[in-house]
């Protein structure tokens, strides 16, 4: 069984617990006569110093620390907002070029784009025209080769017709002994040509 | 709480009237901040698992949740603390 | 029977006088004002118009804290011209508390009754006075029966709504500060204290010493957590400032 008693030595802030088999008389009655300050009550000395410390540092910081320090932080972040909208300034100036630019191309291309148009045109008008001259030509050729056609095939069949005239005439002469009517003929043979074709 | 008084009284060696007050006033203190720290002890436990259910619901406003939880937690706390004050008081 | 006598709380909390009415709040709650005076003087003073680096840029997340995470969460828009008085008094408590883990200094300035309770009493000061300045004399009967109460709960309502105002707001904004930092002070020094008391050990040495790594290591795991609750509390003394002022202008809310 041993007791482990501690005792502080009471000289001072400089505090050392130590540790004594038994506690010493002296030391305990030196304790009991410097009990130390009540735990809860405010010390008027504590608070005068407290107060004054807190009231120039409210002080300081109200008229003069947090002013300059807000204004700075204020121009700081003025200054970066400046330079944001500058930013955004120089990349529409930038945008607005690439707009300007793309325009002077679009309307070259326009402008090729047409001229290639009227030479199309061009050309298409002098096909157009060629191959009119060209259809009048072959109508005029097609229309003279018809021509030519219908005279030999008029000639043919008036060719044929007088000589089937001819022949049945001098048949049914031969047949009746009379000679008919030479329109008759015609008629008759031109209704039997125009009935079998 | 007289037993227990009885009962320390019974194994120290003197027993001055005003070493028996003493321990009484010791024992009342320790009481005094037991009792006083259960019930903060829950509330802070129902403020502080409440705020995180908020703030696991809604992440977005876990500022706000945040700072009236400090809120809660410090009015809460207070109860705790006078009986913690009442303990030094006791105890002197 | 293993026993170890806990000094009292009196003793923990004792400075000596460095000079007359001077002791070592006094020197931590100055250290604090002119740190944060420093601080923000020497970021002032750098070119604001390159990024922010260093002092700059711990001064500049300062006041964006205060500006976005607790102005703006609770005051809105208009509340911005509050953030000198929240921020210096950010700065303030959090420079008191801060000493409660550094070496040497091992004190957080805060766990003495006076700083908070000055706050404390400033802010109430300050947000009965915008209060009365905002609604004039209307600001009592607001404060004390906010709209839509029904007449017969006026009486008990009035009572604790005035007792809430003028007594419990101040008293639990001073109390939660110096409470939380006191009782973290003396958890370390409880954990200091054992980790001394087995290391130092007269007898039994050989189990004894070992031992003592235990609770040192949860003296370094509470050193990290004061870190938090310093941080923390300078925080939540803030935000309800902030709430208190801002409740003081628009009663009905």
């Amino acid at each position: 069984m041993f007791t482990v008693t501690v005792t502080s030595t009471t000289t001072g802030a400089s505090r050392a617990w130590v540790v004594q088999t038994a506690p010493i008389e002296g030391e305990a009655e030196t304790v009991a006569e410097d009990k130390g300050p009540s735990p809860i009550a405010p010390e008027v000395k504590e608070l005068a110093w407290g107060a004054g410390a807190f009231i120039v540092l409210f002080l300081l910081m109200r008229v003069v620390l947090f002013p300059r320090l807000k204004k700075g932080m204020d121009a700081r972040y003025g200054k970066i907002r400046g330079d944001h909208e500058g930013a955004d300034a120089t990349r529409a100036a930038a945008r607005a070029e690439v707009a300007e630019y793309e325009a002077e191309i679009a309307a070259v291309k326009a402008q090729a784009a047409q001229r290639i148009e009227a030479a199309r045109n061009v050309l298409e008008d002098e096909r157009t025209a060629a191959l009119a001259e060209l259809k009048a030509r072959v109508g005029t050729q097609r229309a003279a080769a018809t021509a030519a056609n219908e005279a030999a095939r008029a000639a043919a069949e008036q060719h044929v017709s007088t000589a089937v005239a001819d022949v049945s005439s001098r048949a049914a002469e031969l047949a009746t002994g009379k000679r008919p009517k030479a329109a008759d003929v015609t008629n008759i043979v031109a209704s039997l040509m125009g009935g079998s074709q | 709480m007289e037993a227990i008084v009885r009962l320390i009284a019974a194994t120290a060696p003197v027993q001055t009237p005003d070493e028996i007050k003493a321990a009484n006033a010791a024992i009342g203190a320790g009481f005094a901040y037991g009792l006083a720290a259960i019930g903060p002890g829950i509330g802070i436990g129902f403020v502080v698992g409440k705020a995180i259910e908020a703030m696991a619901r809604q992440p977005e406003a876990a500022g706000m949740v945040r700072t009236t939880m400090f809120l809660g937690i410090a009015f809460t706390e207070a109860l705790a603390l006078i009986g913690f004050v009442v303990f030094i008081l006791l105890g002197l | 029977m293993l026993a170890l006598k806990f000094p009292p709380i009196n003793e923990l909390i004792r400075w000596r006088d460095i000079f007359s009415n001077f002791n070592k709040v006094g020197v931590i709650a100055v250290a604090a004002a002119l740190i944060g005076i420093m601080v923000f003087l020497v970021a002032g003073s750098r070119d604001p118009l390159v990024a922010p680096t260093g002092v700059r840029n711990l001064a500049e997340t300062g006041v964006n804290f205060i500006e976005n995470d607790i102005v703006m969460q609770t005051m809105g828009k208009d509340g911005l011209r509050w953030t000198p008085f929240l921020l210096s008094l950010f700065v303030f408590i959090y420079l008191c508390n801060l000493p409660g883990i550094l070496p040497v200094l091992q004190m957080p300035a805060t766990a003495r009754m006076a700083i908070p309770l000055f706050l404390a009493l400033t802010v109430w000061v300050v947000y009965n006075a915008v209060g009365l300045r905002h609604n004039g004399i209307k600001y009592l009967t607001l404060m004390a029966w906010p709209p839509g109460v029904p007449v017969g709960m006026r009486p008990l309502v009035g009572l604790i709504e005035l007792l809430s105002n003028i007594v419990l707001r101040p008293f639990s904004l001073a109390v939660r500060l110096f409470a939380n930092m006191l009782a973290g002070h003396m958890l370390l020094i409880t954990f200091a204290f054992l980790t001394n008391a087995l290391f130092f050990a007269e007898t039994k040495q050989f189990a004894l010493k070992p031992m003592s790594i235990l609770p040192f290591f949860m003296l370094v795991f509470l050193t990290a957590f004061e870190v938090l609750v310093g941080f923390l509390q300078a925080y939540i003394f803030t935000i309800l400032t902030a709430v208190f002022i801002n409740a003081a202008q628009h009663p009905e809310h």
